[in-house]
């Protein structure tokens, strides 16, 4: 007979290993359902069962001995044919065929030490609970703890006998088995076992995947029939396996095995003493894994406890406000951040960020835009006015990012500055410049404008004296002729001073605009000394000029450079009393170079610098016999400056000075 | 000849310094203490030239130059502005507004005949009245 799977592969069926006449069983350590005794002999609830039902129907069997993992795999790559003991779920079933008629119930029960208290699953909850690692126990019990919440510790056991060990050495509350081993071993532990039992499972033989059905159909036969009848093998095995009492009660069974028991128990003792052993140094070795495992965590927990420490100090000594954010709700904030809000502590943690601001228009701002841009794994920053718990409203500097830039909504920091008082500062800052630009302005019209009331009453004055002066209104005796002469020097000079102040005011205001134009500046220089030759003449100073005699080429603002030449040339007349002034003219190549030579009083090193600052004259006092503003310098400087030239002064005190002064052959209005 | 000068001015001191100095030199004077009057003035009696100051009441002298440009028979006439160039710009503004030249207040009462003058017509001496 043969069976065909559906990868169409041909596989040998009971019927044929029939012929060879040997049944290949898989045999592992599971007292008392399956196991074999100290004699090597296989033994146990599914072994005697089987055996009954090999004898009637004249099976031979082979045992291959293995762990549980090795028969399993060995049953489904087909090399054995039966695997006892197998419980059966639906995963299984796919690679596995399983009689009906279950051999035994078995579930998953926890045990505990007498007295223990532990009813429920949820007396667990913060218990240390040892369980066989990688076993069905252990999977589902996590996931039930967990569906429970409960925190409950798993020590990782190699077997059960281990994890018993564990709860009576006191290194577990409880340990988790099947109910076989429980029912067995418990008491050996001074275990008791809990209500708290799960898992419930059938436990059945198992073939191979199309192995023969009716091995299986025979199977079912027998245990249907064993069960009916209490005096059955199936009984008698369940009463030896799981009961000593039991076992003493049978005489005939005690006659039968004799002396033969005696050596066997003799053996057993030894067995036990050596597995006790056994179980002892594993014990040990266990307790010192969990120890060092224990050392570790508590290691561990102090450097995050220090961690911690230092991030919470940070964090709550942050003179800026800090909030955790998850789905525009505040997780957790520092003291400060509430206190900017003016919220007492925790009362903001669990809000909704919209709590800060004072409308949804508001509220829209920190939201899409914000966490898009907090998708890019950028920094997000603005300024907003939020609301305080008050109502009042003040201005915050935000910035903020996410945790992950993958996923903002779940996890971001802001950083949140009250800037009231820095806004506030700013807009007083703008408020007093706006003023001071303000009366700048008023200053520079009411310099024009007085510039402007002064020289219309100057004008007559000037004028009448001229025409005086000129006789045209009849001859003057030489005392009228002298004094006229004065109010016109008085009157100029007044003219003077208010050129330079509405001079200096437009510089200053950076209304000064230049005209340029071409003219020959050898011209111009020629004019300036005539119009100053007077003034020379009159002091006994004399005038030289030392120029090219071809005309010289210039694009600048003449009437501009004329100020600059004959202002020069006054102060060097002025502040000479004997000697010589003289005027000279290099080509410089782009630029001409004045200088201004005199035989005057020179300057003092520690004057030179504050020679063209407005309103300095060198000897300034009470005494003072120079006629001037002291602007005439600093108003050149400016002209020059504008113009992209220079000038530049060399003195000794007491043997007059130079005064250079460079001009670009073609300037323009660089105001 | 057509000698007659229009000075428009409403300083009093300003306009007789001015009236004195040109009539010394044989102009006939009319002056006019405001721009409206001025504007009058001056189509009404043909001047050969007009003294603007800048600084006036209610219409200044850009706003007076401006309006004289608006009357073609009085293309001929040149329109000198007298002004202290007290405000930025001033100098521009008055070319731009129509001027043909400015002189600078106060006046140079040596000079002052001599550069009006200058800004006549030529062979203004030889027109007929």
């Amino acid at each position: 007979m043969f069976l065909i799977d559906s990868g169409g592969m041909v596989r040998p069926a009971f019927a044929e290993s029939d012929e060879h006449g040997v049944i290949a069983v898989g045999v592992y350590e599971n007292e008392p359902k399956v196991f074999t005794t100290k004699d090597g002999k296989p033994a146990g609830i599914f072994i005697d069962i089987l055996e009954h039902i090999a004898e009637q129907e004249g099976w031979r069997l082979r045992y291959v001995p293995g762990s549980w993992a090795e028969g399993l795999a060995r049953l489904a790559r087909g090399e054995i044919d039966l695997m006892p003991d197998v419980a059966f779920t639906a995963e299984r079933a796919k690679i596995f065929a399983f009689h009906k008629e279950p051999v035994l119930s078995s579930w998953s029960q926890v045990y505990a030490k007498k007295g223990s208290g532990i009813r429920s699953i949820l007396d667990l909850d913060g218990k240390k609970v040892a369980i066989l690692k990688g076993s069905v126990q252990e999977e589902t019990f996590v996931r039930l703890s967990e569906s429970f919440n409960l925190q409950t510790e798993i020590l990782a056991a190699r077997d059960y006998a281990g994890a018993f060990a564990m709860v009576t050495i006191g290194d577990a509350d409880a340990a988790i088995s099947n109910s076989f081993f429980g029912f067995v071993h418990a008491k050996k532990y001074r275990l008791e076992d809990t209500a708290v039992v799960f898992n419930p499972s059938k436990l059945l033989f198992a073939t191979p995947a199309g192995g023969s059905e009716e091995m299986l159909r025979t199977i079912d036969r027998y245990l249907v029939t064993l069960k009916r009848d209490r005096g059955s093998i199936y009984y008698t095995s369940l009463k030896r396996w799981m009961s000593e009492d039991v076992r003493f009660k049978i005489p005939i069974w005690l006659k039968m095995v004799g002396g033969a028991l005696l050596a066997f128990l003799v053996l057993n003792l030894v067995g036990s003493l050596i597995l006790k052993y056994q179980v002892n140094l594993r014990t040990d070795e266990l307790r010192r894994i969990n120890q060092e495992m224990e050392q570790r965590i508590v290691e561990r927990t102090a450097q995050l406890a220090e961690i911690n420490k230092e991030q919470t100090s940070i964090f709550e000594t942050a003179s800026t406000g800090i909030v955790l954010m998850r789905h525009r709700t505040a997780v957790h904030c520092n003291r400060k951040f509430e206190e900017i809000f003016g919220y007492g502590p925790g009362e903001m943690d669990g809000k909704p960020t919209r709590l800060w601001y004072p409308d949804d228009e508001a509220d829209a701002i920190g939201g899409d835009p914000v966490y898009a841009q907090m998708g890019r794994g950028e920094i997000h920053r603005r300024t907003q006015q939020l609301i305080r718990q008050d109502g009042t409203l003040f201005w915050a500097r935000i910035s903020c990012r996410a945790f992950d830039k993958d996923a903002p909504l779940q996890g971001a920091v802001a950083i949140i500055e009250d800037i009231t008082e820095e806004r506030e500062a700013e807009e007083r800052l703008r408020q007093a410049l706006e003023k001071a630009q303000a009366a700048d302005q008023i200053k520079s019209a009411f310099l024009a404008t007085m510039s402007h009331e002064l020289r219309t009453p100057l004008n007559s004055i000037i004028g009448f004296t001229g025409i005086m002066l000129q006789g045209l209104t009849g001859p003057l005796n030489p005392e009228q002729q002298k004094q006229m002469t004065m109010v016109q020097s008085s009157s100029r000079h007044l003219l003077a001073l208010i050129n330079d102040v509405l001079d200096i005011s437009k510089i200053e205001a950076g209304q000064l605009t230049l005209s340029p134009g071409p003219f020959d500046l050898r011209v111009s220089l020629q004019k300036s000394l005539k119009l100053v030759a007077p003034l020379a003449e009159k002091k006994g100073v004399g005038l030289a000029a030392d120029l090219p005699d071809h005309p010289l080429p210039i694009i600048a603002d003449q009437r501009r450079i004329e100020q600059v030449v004959i202002n020069v040339l006054n102060n060097a007349i002025k502040f000479t009393e004997a000697g010589q002034v003289r005027l000279s003219c290099r080509d410089g190549g782009d630029t001409f170079v004045l200088s201004f030579a005199d035989t005057g009083i020179g300057i003092r090193e520690e004057d030179i610098e504050r020679l063209f600052q407005p309103f300095h004259q060198v000897d300034t006092g009470l005494a003072r016999k120079r006629e001037g503003t002291g602007l005439g310098l600093s108003i050149c400087k400016k002209i020059l400056d504008m113009m992209g030239g220079s000038i530049d002064v060399e003195s000794r005190w007491g043997e007059g000075s130079i005064f250079i002064v460079r001009l670009p052959r073609q300037t323009g209005d660089s105001a | 000849m057509n000698n007659r000068l229009l000075i428009i001015e409403d300083n009093e001191q300003n306009l007789y310094l001015m009236r004195f100095l040109l009539e010394k030199s044989g102009f006939a004077i009319i002056g006019a203490d405001n721009g409206k009057t001025g504007i009058a003035t001056a189509l009404q009696c043909r001047p050969l030239a007009i003294l603007l100051d800048i600084q006036l009441p209610e219409m200044d002298g850009y706003a007076v130059a401006a309006e004289l440009k608006r009357h073609s028979e009085l293309d001929a006439v040149p329109i000198i502005a007298v002004t202290s160039y007290a405000m930025v710009g001033d100098r521009e503004n008055i070319l731009a507004a129509g001027a043909t030249g400015y002189i600078e207040k106060p006046i140079n009462p040596d000079t002052f005949v001599a550069e009006i003058i200058a800004y006549l017509p030529e062979g203004w001496k030889d027109d007929g009245d």
